[in-house]
């Protein structure tokens, strides 16, 4: 089941230099954290001249999907969607 | 079937072609190739034999392209039925069903609550536009390290030309090439992400070969395969052979690939296409390219199903207006102005107790309860109703060109008046034509006005480009936000990147 969230969350980010990549790590989402498993597509959207990042992933357990924003101006992390992977 | 041809050789009108035997086509089929050259281009290559130049044109298609994005983005949906819809709502239509799902019978144009019939547990989610756009600007990196001659079909279909590329001349294999590239797009787009690609001498064989062994098939058609490809396939199996014309090379006698590739270009044009279209299926079936050709813009429109269906023409207007800003800003980012405009609409079918308890409008029938063709008022306008009144449309030529968004709105209003409702309406489209490169564009004198409104239209671009789409809207689309979804339209790519 998919459910719109549209929640500001904690996002601790890292870069690799070497590989050339910013990706989030873990994620604090009503008073729990979760360490990003797999990242499934990352794309990109603007809205007028801001950029925003989109990041699709799973927990670390493999349980849950996000749908993380992070909005270019302002440095934001947004949670926009989460799933089980079940039909609704 | 000779003997047809010769009526046609001495001037004779011959009569309607009576469908002669398969088997005729196969015995005749040495003979028909003895036909003598016409003068044109196209007749010349007609007695050209199968293509056996080295096949060097590779098309790549993406399997069930937006689910398996899908399914790439959430690992948790992979390896099970997902359907992608317009709306997930059981009115909506499916766009696109993974493999699990299409094993099951869900597939384009598969209503979402028959699908949720077939399949209860089937996931169905709206399209996102640009994520399909980002993996096709992806995809499209991929492959032009390869050639620079890479053309998108679709937003999931590129066809590559390897005529002189580095990879060739190095004497690298076609196959080879083939199948690095289909790793390459699982390390970079991601390791759900499978291609079918299909190599051939001509884009036809390259897309036919590519179908052969869905999904993620590798094939190649060579003079070798050909005649046993043509055997083993049936003619719907063909890239442009739809029911339409299947049902024409029936009527023809051909019932076949195999022997469709037998027939002459002169029998394909005379007896099943009635155009150079024959000659051109003449070539395209034994190799020859016919395909390479660019085409311009000819319309810039956009249409949109309604959620809610209805007969309100105030909602109807407003709906019209968003339409008309979408098509306004897409005509002025392309540089044109436009001389006609075309609206259409399309009706909800009726239920069957409405029709038994005819309740229903029909669309206005002549004495024979044929469908009339409606003329409509104003210069050059034409319009109809289909024979099951499931669509009017009508197409307008306008005296002042089309630019800003008003000007747009103005004409389709004014088309919109002629229409009438038979049924609740389910789908607007308007599209406008004639289109002209808008500088340098000649103003009258008394054109001020016009000149204003152009200058306003192009500062409200100036602000959505700025700020987003419909920042800045018209009065009549306050509290739109949401109506008109962004879509992708299916082998359409000019607006894609």
């Amino acid at each position: 089941m998919r459910e719109v969230i549209n929640e500001e969350v904690s996002v601790v980010s890292y870069f690799s230099a070497r590989r050339r990549l910013s990706l989030p790590h873990i994620i604090s989402w009503r008073n729990r954290e979760y360490a990003v498993g797999k990242i499934g597509f990352h794309h990109t959207i603007r809205t007028g001249e801001t950029l925003h990042h989109i990041f699709e992933l799973t927990d670390g357990d493999q349980q849950l999907w996000m749908r993380l924003n992070l909005d270019t101006s302002n440095l934001h992390w947004t949670l926009e969607v989460v799933s089980d992977g079940e039909a609704d | 079937m000779e003997r047809l041809l010769k009526e046609k050789q001495k001037g004779k009108r011959a009569p309607k072609p009576e469908a002669p035997p398969a088997v005729a086509i196969v015995v005749d089929a040495k003979r028909r190739h003895d036909v003598k050259t016409p003068a044109s281009n196209y007749r010349d290559l007609v007695t050209l034999p199968v293509n056996q130049n080295q096949p060097l044109i590779m098309h790549i298609d993406l399997n069930s392209c937006f689910s398996t994005i899908e399914q790439q983005a959430n690992p948790l949906i992979r390896h099970k039925p997902v359907a992608v819809a317009a709306y997930t709502r059981d009115s909506g239509i499916v766009l696109a069903a993974s493999y699990e799902a299409k094993s099951m019978g869900i597939k384009l144009g598969t209503p979402v609550r028959e699908a949720r019939q077939i399949c209860p547990g089937i996931i169905v989610l709206m399209p996102d536009p640009p994520k399909y756009r980002e993996a096709h600007s992806r995809f499209k990196e991929i492959l032009t390290e390869y050639t620079s001659d890479v053309v998108p079909k679709s937003i999931d279909e590129f066809v590559m030309d390897f005529h002189g590329s580095n990879a060739v001349q190095k004497g690298r294999n076609m196959e080879d090439i083939g199948r690095e590239i289909k790793q390459q797009i699982r390390e970079r787009m991601g390791e759900y992400v499978s291609v079918n690609v299909g190599i051939g001498t001509n884009r036809f064989l390259a897309k036919l070969a590519a179908g052969l062994h869905k999904p993620d098939g590798l094939d190649t058609i060579t003079c070798h395969n050909l005649e046993d490809v043509y055997k083993s396939q049936d003619l719907l199996a063909l890239p442009g052979i739809n029911r339409r014309f299947k049902a024409r090379l029936l009527a023809a006698g051909i019932s076949t690939p195999y022997e469709m590739y037998q027939a002459s270009g002169r029998y394909l044009r005379d007896f099943v296409f009635f155009s150079k279209l024959g000659f051109m299926w003449h070539q395209r079936l034994r190799g020859w390219e016919v395909d390479n050709v660019e085409w311009g813009t000819k319309t810039i429109g956009h249409q949109y199903a309604l959620e809610h269906r209805t007969t309100d023409r105030e909602e109807i207007k407003r709906l019209l207006m968003k339409l008309c800003e979408k098509t306004g800003r897409r005509l002025r980012r392309h540089g044109y102005i436009a001389h006609g405009i075309n609206l259409s609409l399309r009706y909800a079918g009726p239920t069957a107790a409405e029709r038994m308890a005819g309740s229903v409008n029909e669309a206005p029938t002549d004495e024979y309860g044929r469908p009339v063709k409606v003329r409509t008022g104003g210069w050059n306008g034409w319009g109809h109703y289909s024979a099951n009144a499931s669509y009017w449309q009508e197409s307008q030529k306008v005296k002042h060109p089309l630019y800003a968004t008003q000007e747009i709105y103005r004409a389709a209003e004014a088309v919109l008046q002629r229409a009438r409702f038979v049924d609740k309406v389910s789908q607007i489209s308007v599209h406008v034509f004639n289109l002209q490169a808008c500088d340098p564009e000649q103003l009258g004198l008394f054109d001020a006005e016009k000149e204003q409104q152009r200058a306003l239209a192009q500062a409200a671009d100036d602000v959505n480009d700025r700020y987003g789409e419909f920042s800045v809207v018209p009065a009549i689309m306050a509290d739109m936000d949401k109506t008109i979804l962004d879509r992708i339209a299916f082998g359409n790519v000019r607006d894609i990147s």
